[in-house]
């Protein structure tokens, strides 16, 4: 029995506290974690952009490989590495509990970094590669450090880069979901509406079907006003 | 979102800068070369060292895992282990990798196609509408996972495709990033006089996108490639809601359903660690193969 | 994160569908159907049955050879609630679903109100097998309805407290036979340094064992609307009582079902376990270097002398919506869960506990267990089943419910709150999803 009930499940999803929290709490794990993450992929992509990296390949190799990682599995492996007392750095993690519920967002925020930084890298890596030699041979010649060959040539020019794996990363942000599920195995400091995708999952599985959906439409929406700013943010930024 | 490929810029700064003496470029880079290294070596442990608690871990007999190092080998048990995954249910994990990999292959080799011809109409035909069918294609990505399942699942009803290999894998051919990937690259490394020179050859315009612009464009190919083989091998979450065959599952679901029963049949929980280890192994075999591949694309001069 | 778009694939199509997904109100109409007719097919026929036991397809196969005009396919999924469930509602939505489907007993409730099952109370032989099973499993399939029979009861999981009769006795401490008694048992065992028991924060239908055991209820429908009581009585004695232990200190609290968890129990840290029958193998298999100290005892009594019983988890064989031969579905759920070869097959793969009187009587239940010091521990649990009251009933959230709990327990754990503020605040979110659901409630 379908019948079209106008806005009633949107007024739903606006009075929804949960959600609401649920969104804001991305919003605070994505503020400190990208800018991390896309830092560690730059500086990276710059290492091994420079001469100064022997071995190269094999450091592309090992930061990328986490990638290969599902991200359930990921989640599972950090799980046994924060875990008090199986974890192999118990020094550590008996001293601070990873699994807190003041923490427990940035030790996702952490397996998240771990399985994209190498990927964002190798986008960023493959932006320096296609700069034309030319272009910083000359200041080479000139005797410029690479650091500042780095920061003057290079990170201007991989700008776009970074604005596209910025953007993806804000999106795959707001939709997490695999790590804080897996996390609920480990502990009950992620709850069933920690992250936007696990509130739209848990009222689906009521089964709110109506209202799950009303929710993912102003996620969708949420996303893409958050994306399209920063983009013109930035846009405006290079441009000037 | 709007394409922005990279382009020279900023050369004349770049030319003023740092015109320092020869000597200290040198002197620097002696003390730079080790700091680098540290942070490399650093991070090559940041990066690795839950991936060798994983093979540590499928090394160990069950009692073993949780009285002895996790970071070091204690009876080495990883072939047992294996034997007995792979004897778990009539081997119904091996044919869980064999899946993975078709729908991962194969489904990432078309996507790349699609993506490539795709990314290279927009960028080298201007029509009607281009910017707005970009743009429409790129929001493809905002949409979140868990909102599509239920829609996907009642289209793929309507045609009687759900639990049947198309409906993991036409889904799977979709790459809207490979779409804007292929576009900066197409905008890049396709130079408008070469696609010319092809017309008045004679070739038409497939044959000149074939013949011409995908090896123009083979790094970026590559690269589409592998990040789309990723994904689909990854993804869990499709399969999931559209798969009830067992022989059909991809084995990132089968150790999903498989870790949901570890707290029925702990005997399980063994099996699904061994069972992560293989499931990364092709995806590490497949970027290494593939790495080789990219690097003669890059140096064969695509983007130089 | 980033871009993993398989999923996200198709994805203007599917959005298009889901805007209007989203504008149609939940409507959960009451199911009509009846127990009317049920007749066989004719020809040959072909069944779908989704469960997720582990090697399931064994027992099915033995179904398969005997019945070469009935053939059953089984397909497979990860657990009710890791996506099952999930999948089975939308293959309703689609009218695709299986012909029969694993259901466990706290989620029948809610495919019964989303009319999801098919009542198959006038098959052949459905009505008349209700004497076959353990009295309070059939009330939970018939939900109380005249003419009615939703599925047919699987396995059980009468609840008993397992306990490290070694340490037990090495420390002198009587096997507590009330609660009472258990909680100077923990008092006394702490001063040892170890825990009497894990306060499991997400294990919320133990917790409703134990409400169960005490004559509570959680929810009840009287045909019309559904009442809530997570903050009954019995419910808030319960919580008091472990709200106690936990202040006290008298509790570990590690998350259950991770390796800790079982190290914990490994190490001898905790000393008992309040668990169902199915709990023997977990403890077998997660805490290995104890095996032949365990023994298992009634549960503690709230009044010493009685022998009240709880009960925690469970499943049923259902026939779902759509099913075109719901005859056949149906005598193959009723031989799956009765026929002595099926149920000990199922035991075998999967240790299943099973829902029937005399399966308590198949020879694997008659042994001595050696991990058990070889005490015939089954006695005890068949027992149990015996005491479990019939009246107790599940809500159509259930999933909801222990979500919210859950998030409730585990801030009680962390001290913020205590468990009988999470009932409270689980009480109105349930009020409040059931009301979103379009589902009558009584305040």
């Amino acid at each position: 029995m379908q019948v079209f009930g106008g806005f009633t499940q949107y007024v739903a999803v606006f009075e929804n506290e949960a959600f609401w929290s649920s969104i804001g709490r991305v919003l605070l794990f994505g503020a400190v974690q990208v800018p991390i993450m896309l830092g560690i992929a730059l500086i990276l992509a710059l290492l091994l952009d420079s001469p100064l990296v022997r071995g190269s390949k094999f450091f592309r190799l090992a930061f990328f490989a986490p990638y290969a990682v599902p991200s359930v599995i990921a989640a599972i492996m950090w799980g046994f590495l924060y875990s008090p007392n199986l974890s192999p750095f118990t020094g550590v993690t008996q001293s601070v509990d990873f699994l807190s519920a003041g923490n427990v967002l940035w030790s996702i925020a952490n397996v998240v970094t771990w399985v994209y930084v190498g990927y964002n890298m190798l986008i960023i890596y493959s932006a320096l590669l296609a700069i034309p030699s030319e272009i910083y041979e000359a200041a080479r010649l000139d005797g410029a450090s690479q650091l500042r060959i780095a920061w003057s040539i290079k990170i201007p020019l991989v700008v776009p880069a970074l604005v596209l794996t910025g953007i993806f990363s804000i999106i795959g942000t707001l939709q997490l979901l695999a790590e804080p599920q897996v996390f609920q195995s480990f502990t009950s400091a992620v709850t069933s509406t920690f992250t936007p995708n696990l509130t739209i999952y848990s009222t689906a599985s009521v089964p709110n079907i109506s209202l799950a959906a009303a929710m993912s439409v102003v996620l969708a929406l949420a996303t893409f006003v958050l994306s399209f700013t920063v983009l013109k943010l930035t846009q405006r930024r290079t441009a000037a | 979102m709007t394409a922005t490929s990279p382009r020279p810029a900023k050369t004349e700064k770049a030319r003023r800068v740092g015109r320092d003496t020869a000597h200290s470029g040198i002197r620097e880079s002696a003390a730079s070369r080790t700091i680098a290294m540290a942070v490399m070596i650093v991070a090559t442990l940041y990066f690795l060292t839950p991936i060798w608690w994983l093979l540590v871990a499928s090394s160990k007999t069950r009692s073993d895992f949780t009285t002895t190092a996790p970071l070091w080998f204690a009876d080495f048990a990883l072939f047992d282990n294996i034997a007995a995954l792979f004897d778990y249910r009539n081997a119904v994990f091996l044919r869980w990798l064999g899946n993975s990999a078709l729908y991962a292959g194969v489904g990432a080799l078309l996507a790349t196609i699609i993506a490539a011809m795709a990314g290279y109409a927009i960028a080298k035909y201007s029509f009607r509408g281009r910017e707005l069918l970009f743009n429409i294609i790129l929001g493809g990505v905002l949409v979140p996972a868990t909102a599509l399942a239920l829609p996907l699942f009642l289209l793929f009803s309507q045609v009687g495709a759900t639990n049947t290999i198309w409906a993991v894998f036409l889904p799977s051919l979709v790459s809207p990033f490979g779409v804007y990937l292929s576009r900066i690259y197409a905008a890049a490394s396709v130079p408008d006089e070469i696609v010319e020179a092809a017309r008045i050859d004679g070739a038409g315009e497939v044959r000149t996108f074939f013949t011409v612009a995908t090896r123009l464009m083979a790094p970026a190919l590559v690269t589409i490639f592998l990040f789309q083989f990723v994904a689909i091998w990854n993804n869990f979450f499709l399969p999931l809601i559209m798969l009830r065959d067992e022989s059909l599952f991809p084995v990132t679901l089968g150790l999903y359903v498989w870790n949901t029963q570890v707290s029925q049949i702990p005997d399980i929980r063994a099996l699904v660690i061994v069972g992560s280890l293989l499931s990364i192994i092709p995806l590490i075999l497949t970027f290494l193969g593939l790495q080789r591949f990219w690097q003669s694309g890059l140096a064969s001069g695509g983007l130089k | 994160m980033a871009i993993t778009t398989v999923a996200r694939a198709g994805a203007m199509a599917a959005l298009a569908a889901l805007a209007l997904t989203a504008c149609s109100t939940g409507g959960t109409d009451a199911p009509g159907a009846a127990g009317g007719d049920c007749a066989p097919s004719d020809g040959p026929v072909e069944l779908t049955f989704t469960s997720w036991l582990p090697g399931i397809d064994e027992a099915v196969a033995i179904w398969n050879d005997e019945n070469p005009d009935v053939q059953v396919t089984v397909q497979t999924g990860p657990n009710g609630n890791g996506g099952t469930y999930q999948n089975f509602f939308n293959q309703l939505e689609a009218g695709n679903a299986p012909d029969l489907g694993q259901i466990e007993f706290d989620a029948l409730p809610n495919f019964r109100v989303q009319d999801g099952l098919e009542n198959i109370a006038a098959c052949e032989g459905i009505v008349e097998a209700e004497s076959q099973f353990v009295d309070w499993t059939w009330s939970q399939v018939t939900f109380g309805e005249e003419d009615a029979v939703y599925a047919i009861p699987q396995d059980t999981g009468p609840m008993a407290l397992f306990y490290r009769a070694d340490l037990f006795e090495a420390a002198g401490i009587e096997i507590p036979e009330t609660w009472e008694d258990y909680r100077a048992a923990a008092a006394q065992i702490r001063e040892e340094g170890g825990y009497i028991n894990n306060f499991s924060q997400s294990d919320i239908n133990a917790f409703a064992g134990l409400v169960w055991q005490t004559g509570g209820e959680w929810f009840t429908n009287d045909g019309d609307a559904w009442e809530v009581s997570l903050t009954g009585d019995e419910s808030l004695q319960v919580a008091e009582y472990w709200q106690g232990m936990i202040e006290d200190d008298l509790v570990a609290k590690y998350p259950p079902w991770t390796d800790e968890w079982n190290a914990a129990y490994n190490s001898s840290e905790i000393w008992t376990w309040l668990s169902a029958v199915w709990g023997a193998n977990t403890i077998l298999s997660g805490a290995p270097d104890t095996a032949g100290n365990w023994a298992v005892a009634p549960m503690p009594q709230w009044e010493a002398g009685e022998s009240a019983a709880g009960n925690w988890g469970g499943s049923t064989t259902a026939v779902l919506k759509g099913s075109d031969h719901p005859y056949e579905a149906a005598q193959f759920a009723l031989w799956l869960n009765t026929d002595a070869d099926a149920l000990t097959a199922m035991n075998r793969t999967a240790q299943i506990y099973p829902a029937t009187v005399e399966g308590a009587d198949l020879p694997v239940f008659s042994e001595g267990v050696e991990f058990y010091g070889g005490q015939k521990i089954y006695e005890v649990f068949a027992a149990a089943g015996a005491e479990v009251d019939p009246d107790f009933t599940w809500g159509p959230t259930m999933t909801q419910v222990y979500n919210d709990v859950a998030d409730g327990f585990s801030g009680a754990l962390s001290g913020s709150g205590t468990l009988m503020d999470a009932l409270e605040s689980g009480q109105a979110s349930t009020i409040s999803a059931l009301e979103a659901a379009s589902i009558p409630v009584k305040e």
